[in-house]
């Protein structure tokens, strides 16, 4: 037998451990199918609507009741009426509203006397994207009263709307959203959620693929298989796993940037190949904790703990450069931060090669790493040395 | 007579059951290494990750065309602001926009050749922001700092073209502002992030570290031809419950203490806001921790073997944290999610640990959420106790079972002798 002729006996005999048991398929397709079947549908809607706001009104006036219906016909906002400050503070308090605006009793009466009441509001700042956008759609409101109370009054001295619009409105800030136009948080947070978890399955199934040899002592077998190589081992195993991770891969990013139609300005083409070269990384990295742990239940502890991290770490939420100087050396370890910015480079900016030809390095550098320790995964196959679980 | 005797086997059944349990989880590296390690290292990790939680002074490129005296001060102003820092000053867009790429600057600010003269005819004068949308919090402080200091510069100009239209310096004020406003964003002032991101976390690690360890001794327990809810023999099939509760009890208190550790001490370490009462959060934890016992007790059932779990569950962690509705609004939530978010501990643990610890609610600010866990537990627990059931009986008619799933094989074409010849060599 001649060493091709021996890596496809041991993909083969892959595949009929895959099919003896079904953990293999339900903790990578299944997992990545539920995981995109939920993000892509709970963030559906791209922005959040109809936030609820708790209104006190106070002065119950027609200028107060038609704060509130503008208000509640903005599209970030929904207007729930308290009779009470307490009440509403109290619903506030629990995550109910996401804010409390207060009209004081007279403000119809002083805005028409020119006596500046003030309008109040609370916003709760623990119930994050919710917070923001209340806030966001009171100053709106406010400063459209604001404006509306502006133009009667230069109508009534009798300014031409042109000359209205240029006492009202001096300064306008016309907002150009690169790579997302419509603050989409689907495209944002699925567009880097969906490959973590999938790094995240790469380098579990992997660390299990390989342990399991171990564990179920066969790996005396898998070395028969294949003529005492481990590199032949491994490359039997990675033939089959590279491919059907490299499918769902591209089914993912289909799916994103093809089928659903999230924003990109570069080529779909490079993404495939961030997602390839991020796949490929990632099983690096779980070869490299099998290798250094070669004591299946460990090694996927320690994987488990590992992957987890890439979510926060990729930078893609709290940026890198808010974080600790020592923490944001570390983030070069994770695959996804890479994969990160590439996805900025090309999806964002559309940049090309010129853009991220240095990830590209960065995660082949990656593939280098698990041959530390092949000889020891190698002495670890042969003679069974370690603890089994 | 009998009663009492019934009492005291319970009792001693019980404390047997309990005893082993603890045995069971003190033996163990793996259960060990995510109760201690995850359990209490993870907590102060994440913390580390976020211990600012706040990005000041996002860089951004300034591209001034207009070149007037209004534009060179509104550039003073957004650099001024604790947003945005004005990193750049380049000559033309081409050269802004690389910067960009190069994320140099993560923003662009734009005066156009104009901006001057409109703001000298009385007109309005646009200039334009390029946001960097890789992260929303680059948008966000880009916007902010802009925004703010555009209304600021609103009111300057008004207040001179009020002048020169003939009003005093207080009537004009009254008319640019007619309704002033106060806000307030009394829990979190800075829209700081790690101060809800941190709150949910350390809820969600208490749940998943559980459930995971559990089910970790679980499929250990299986492996070993064992089974996790074995009853007593003299018992024959009888005393779910004192198994459930017996096993259950040694989670629950290994849990109280490293909660109490996750809910209380960490955020003091790092000074995550602690505004709530003591006793109304410990009560907080004791439902969370109960409810998150018969929790894992029941879905770590479906965990045949002891490495199963990471690779079947380790991507709910992410999605619990969405289901807890502190970054997405639960309102937003689609239905069906919704109703899949009430399957957890940590939607409503998290809820209510917000609203009691950071932003100091009193006990009924999370009066709904513990409602909705007592009836959760008692459910779970009623699921835990069936559980035990079902693994009885499954142990009971193990060959039929056997015999079920090799017929079932054959007939899917599977030839087990042959699989096992090709994959163990025998």
């Amino acid at each position: 037998m001649n060493n091709w002729q021996r890596i496809l006996s041991v993909a083969r005999r892959e595949l009929r451990i895959i099919r003896n048991r079904p953990l293999y398929f339900m903790g990578s397709i299944g997992v990545i199918a539920f995981c995109a079947i939920f993000f892509l549908t709970f963030l559906d809607h791209g922005l959040p609507d109809d936030i609820p706001i708790g209104v006190v009104d106070e002065d119950y006036s027609t200028t107060s009741r038609n704060f509130c219906q503008q208000l509640d016909a903005t599209q970030l906002g929904k207007v729930v009426h308290y009779n009470s400050f307490s009440s509403a503070r109290e619903d506030m308090t629990s995550g109910k509203i996401a804010a409390v605006c207060v009209i004081p009793e007279g403000m119809n009466e002083d805005i028409q006397a020119f006596r500046q009441p003030k309008i109040t509001f609370y916003v709760n700042g623990l119930y994050f994207v919710s917070g923001a956008l209340a806030w966001k759609d009171l100053l709106t409101m406010v400063n459209l009263t604001n404006g509306a109370v502006q133009r009667e009054v230069l109508r009534a001295k009798g300014y031409n709307d042109a000359q209205i619009m240029g006492m009202i409105r001096p300064i306008d800030i016309d907002t150009h959203q690169i790579g997302n136009v419509t603050t989409n948080y689907n495209y944002y947070l699925s567009g880097i959620l969906l490959p973590g978890i999938l790094e995240m399955i790469v380098i579990l199934v992997l660390i299990y693929s390989l342990g399991a040899e171990l564990k179920f002592g066969t790996s005396r077998h898998l070395m028969d298989t294949s003529g005492h190589s481990l590199v032949t081992a491994l490359m039997g195993k990675l033939l089959v796993w590279t491919l059907a991770f490299a499918a769902i891969g591209f089914v993912i990013i289909m799916l994103l940037y093809h089928w659903l139609h999230f924003p990109i300005n570069g080529s779909i083409f490079n993404m495939f190949i961030a997602m390839f070269l991020m796949i490929f990384a990632s099983e690096a990295i779980g070869i490299f904790i099998i290798e250094m742990l070669p004591v299946p239940r460990l090694a996927l502890s320690v994987g488990a703990l590992y992957s987890v991290l890439g979510f926060s770490l990729s930078g893609f939420t709290l940026p890198l450069e808010a974080m600790p100087p020592y923490i944001q050396g570390l983030a070069a370890m994770f695959p996804i931060r890479h994969y990160y910015l590439f996805y900025v480079q090309e999806v964002i900016f559309g940049a090309g090669f010129a853009g991220w030809w240095r990830e590209v390095i960065y995660l082949l550098i990656f593939l280098f790493v698990p041959l530390i320790g092949l000889n020891r995964l190698k002495k670890a196959y042969i003679h069974q040395n370690f603890p089994k679980e | 007579m009998a009663r009492k005797g019934f009492i005291k086997t319970w009792l001693l059944d019980w404390w047997a059951i309990f005893c082993h349990e603890l045995k069971q989880i003190f033996s163990d590296g793996g259960v060990l290494l995510i109760f201690f390690v995850a359990g209490l290292a993870y907590p102060l990790l994440y913390n580390v990750v976020y211990l600012n939680g706040i990005l000041s002074d996002t860089p951004i490129a300034v591209v001034d065309d207009a070149d007037c005296s209004d534009s060179r001060r509104f550039i003073r102003e957004i650099d001024a602001t604790r947003e945005v820092e004005v990193a750049a000053k380049c000559v033309n867009m081409a050269e802004a926009e690389r910067m960009m790429q190069e994320r140099k600057v993560n923003g662009i600010v734009y005066f156009p050749r104009d901006f001057g003269e409109k703001l000298a005819r009385n007109e309005t004068a646009k200039l334009s922001l390029y946001a960097d949308m890789s992260s929303f919090l680059y948008y966000k402080n880009a916007m902010i700092g802009t925004n703010f200091v555009m209304l600021h510069e609103i009111g300057q100009i008004q207040m001179e073209r009020y002048s020169l239209a003939g009003m005093t310096e207080q009537e004009a004020s009254q008319v640019i502002k007619p309704l002033g406003y106060e806000d307030n964003n009394p829990f979190n002032r800075a829209f700081n992030y790690s101060f809800f991101l941190i709150s949910a976390i350390l809820m969600i690690i208490i749940q998943q570290t559980l459930f995971y360890g559990m089910s970790l001794l679980v499929g250990t327990q299986r492996e070993r031809n064992h089974s996790f809810a074995s009853l007593p023999d003299k018992l024959e099939g009888h005393g779910m419950v004192r198994v459930v509760l017996g096993r259950g009890g040694a989670y629950w208190l290994l849990y109280l203490g490293i909660g109490l550790y996750i809910t209380f001490i960490v955020p003091a370490i790092f000074g995550i806001p602690q505004r709530g009462q003591f006793t109304d959060i410990l009560a907080l934890l004791l439902f969370f921790i109960t409810d998150c016992v018969f929790f894992s007790m029941t879905w770590s059932t479906l965990i045949t073997r002891r490495e199963s779990v990471f690779l079947l569950f380790l991507a709910m962690s992410p999605i619990c944290l969405f289901l807890t509705g502190c970054s997405w609004p639960t309102v937003a939530f689609p239905g069906f999610w919704k109703v899949f978010s009430y399957l957890f501990p940590s939607t409503f643990g998290v809820q209510g640990y917000i609203n009691l610890s950071t932003a100091g609610g009193d006990i009924s600010a999370a009066g709904t959420q513990m409602r909705i866990m007592i009836i959760q537990t008692i459910i779970y627990f009623g699921a835990a106790c069936a559980c035990v059931f079902a693994e009885n009986w499954v142990i009971r008619h193990k060959e039929e079972i056997r015999e079920r799933r090799d017929a079932l094989a054959r007939k899917a074409g599977i030839d087990k002798a042959d699989d096992a010849r090709i994959i163990a060599g025998e």
